[in-house]
């Protein structure tokens, strides 16, 4: 059963011009930062905190938040900054980062200091993703992605140990080295928040979270490869002994809805805003710079799917906004429409916690809002009460392949 | 094994705890050559050239091509700790003279900055390990590996190398060495990017006679890096190759064959 409801937008930079990002090819990392207003980034910013708040307010049970760098798709450089400001301006519902971006910090402790401060703020409403960050973000950070699983591992080790260890301690590991671990500030919540992983690709974080017991949160992939990466979930859960349930799982689906089916359908445009993708365009040594994805993850299905295109978008191929509706990996509609769509999702997947990434581009504020309306007086109560059936879920894979 | 460019073999051995690919060919002395971050991609002209006078031995370093990858190499230093081990295990007389392309000029540098009994004579071409004064080094990790081969030639379409190896339609192996080496490459080179924060100071203790060499039109490591080189190394000299980029010796063969005997020459 759906137990758990969160909103979620990337908090896109709009006001980049398009027909440069055309011209240049890409959209991100080297994209010139000369095209950033300071004042219209005001702007938007009260614009989605409106949005959050009233999500938060009106019936999501919590907001997800994440962080991206050199990246007009999102304008969150800073998850802990955005998730700070939330825990003092939301009253209720959980505050989600997915994630802070472990590999590109030196320092580990710092994330734990924030997360404890934030945890705290907001009266223990955290909950606490982890991630490898994209691709672009070992660049524009400058941190050597060879390591980047490598680091994500550690700089978990030292973060959880931190929360739940007295210092204290020392730490001397391969790549983080404390002579004294003891923050002050440490998490309301017990023993420490939640721990989620969200991901897009690689076999090796299902993996890992999984032997960790983490839910594993699949962010808006093509519906037809997820049993790829809950099979394996199953799998490695129980060579550990345990049987995941469906708190093990979350899942992230880009919708929209409005009064119609065809009023939805063309304001979903909205979510394919870059150059006619959601994510944007790099080139594909930007998104894999080397050592970033393992042998398995470039033979994963998903990968595949990708190989043969010169630039690359995360989460897929780059699917035509048309495309993407095939593939599950936007659904549109009317409330009644929309909650028929997801009640298929809910049979391939049967997760716990659901993320509808409810609101992007240059969509405006009142339809957003709209959105909101519909989704937590209609859809919201309707997927609440539904009921996986993962058989029909299997056998409708089956058929789409 | 034979190829168009006359005889060489090809195989694998264990060398300074380490299973590696090694081509060898040819007759007198022996003479070392340490590839550079791109890797080796086959028996090349230039050697066909020197093996007249050397027998020459090109290892493909830990981590590149075929060779196998041990956890603890993560620096250049402990590349050069590797090849002086390697040079043992092989055992080649010593002192023996060495060719070290881009990284591998590094390599050959570190190693005679703290061993001046290795090498006899040392040429390092179009050699890494120093900031340029003017310009930056070519940034392989913010481009493809397509790219990178197409930067390191200074006029691609009229090289019969670049054709032979990088020009043409690539299979799934190829690719998948490319990034092999691309990955090998960015655990040893990511930062600082291609230099040493050391070298500079050590390479004034260098007692090995060096040349140097450099293609004029080189795209990745500018040509002042040469200029660079020569002023730190004690009695260093240089022969720069027109018409030639980071690759002299797969550009310009017979050029830099000829300046490479030339320097050898006893």
């Amino acid at each position: 059963m759906v137990k758990d409801v969160y909103f979620f937008t990337e908090m896109g930079y709009t006001a980049y011009p398009q027909d440069e990002a055309r011209r240049r090819g890409y959209n991100n990392l080297m994209f010139p930062n000369e095209h950033f207003s300071p004042e219209r980034a005001q702007a938007l910013y009260a614009m989605y905190f409106d949005e959050l708040l009233y999500a938060s307010e009106s019936g999501f049970d919590g907001v997800m938040i994440n962080e991206h760098h050199n990246n007009p798709l999102s304008m969150m450089p800073s998850v802990n900054v955005i998730g700070a400001a939330l825990a003092r301006t939301t009253r209720k519902g959980r505050i989600v980062f997915l994630g802070n971006v472990l590999p590109i910090h030196d320092n580990p402790l710092r994330v734990a200091e924030e997360v404890a401060m934030i945890d705290i703020l907001s009266g223990g409403r955290v909950t606490c993703g982890f991630v490898r960050g994209l691709g672009q973000e070992s660049l524009a950070t400058n941190v050597n992605p060879i390591y980047n699983r490598e680091r994500f591992d550690e700089a978990h080790d030292v973060i959880i140990k931190a929360w739940t260890t007295p210092g204290p301690f020392r730490w001397e590991g391969r790549h983080y080295e404390y002579r004294v671990v003891n923050p002050w500030m440490r998490p309301l919540q017990k023993p420490h928040p939640p721990i989620w992983i969200p991901g897009v690709v690689s076999p090796e974080s299902v993996r890992w979270a999984a032997e960790h017991r983490y839910p594993y949160v699949a962010l808006a992939p093509p519906l037809d490869t997820v049993d790829e990466i809950y099979d394996l979930y199953d799998e490695v859960a129980a060579a550990s002994g345990y049987t995941p349930t469906s708190e093990q799982r979350g899942y992230a689906i880009r919708v929209c809805v409005a009064d119609t089916d065809e009023q939805a359908y063309e304001e979903g445009r909205h979510f394919f805003w870059q150059l006619g993708t959601s994510f944007g365009i790099v080139p594909r040594h930007w998104m894999a710079p080397p050592g970033y994805m393992s042998r398995a993850a470039t033979n994963s299905r998903r990968q595949q799917m990708r190989v043969g295109a010169t630039n690359i978008t995360p989460g897929g191929p780059i699917n035509s906004y048309e495309e993407a509706h095939a593939t599950y990996q936007i659904v549109t509609g009317s409330p009644d429409t929309l909650i028929k769509k997801l009640e298929h999702i809910i049979d391939v997947v049967d997760p716990a916690y659901m993320i509808l990434w409810a609101r992007e581009g240059l969509m405006s504020h009142e339809v957003a809002v709209h959105g909101i309306d519909l989704l937590t007086r209609e859809v919201i109560p309707a997927i609440k009460a539904y009921r996986a059936d993962r058989e029909k879920g299997r056998r409708s894979l089956a058929v789409a392949r | 094994m034979t190829s168009a460019q006359g005889a060489f073999t090809e195989d694998f051995v264990e060398a300074a705890g380490v299973r590696i690919q090694l081509r060898r060919g040819g007759s007198g002395g022996p003479l070392l050559i340490l590839h550079g971050e791109l890797g080796v991609p086959g028996w090349l002209r230039a050697y066909e050239l020197l093996a007249r006078d050397f027998t020459i031995y090109v290892p493909s370093l830990p981590g590149f091509g075929q060779s196998a990858r041990p956890d603890w190499i993560v620096s250049v230093r402990d590349l050069a700790a590797w090849v002086t081990w390697c040079v043992r295990d092989l055992k080649l007389s010593q002192p023996l003279p060495v060719i070290g392309t881009s990284m591998g000029g590094w390599i050959a540098a570190e190693i005679a900055t703290m061993n001046a009994a290795l090498f006899s004579k040392m040429v390092l071409v179009g050699a890494a390990g120093l900031q340029p004064e003017d310009g930056r080094v070519w940034d392989y990790f913010m481009h493809s590996n397509r790219e990178a081969f197409a930067q390191a030639f200074c006029d691609p379409a009229n090289a019969p190398e670049y054709a032979r190896y990088y020009g043409k339609e690539w299979t799934a192996e190829d690719e998948a060495q490319a990034e092999c080496n691309r990955e090998m490459a960015a655990r040893l080179l990511w930062k600082p990017y291609m230099r040493s924060h050391t070298l500079p100071a050590l390479l004034r203790a260098i007692a090995t006679p060096t040349l140097l060499v450099w293609g004029r039109e080189d795209a990745i490591i500018p040509l002042n890096v040469c200029d660079r080189y020569v002023r730190a190394i004690p009695g260093a000299t240089a022969r720069v190759l027109d018409r030639c980029g980071h690759l002299p010796d797969m550009e310009q063969p017979d050029a830099f064959a000829e300046v490479v005997r030339d320097f050898l020459a006893p």
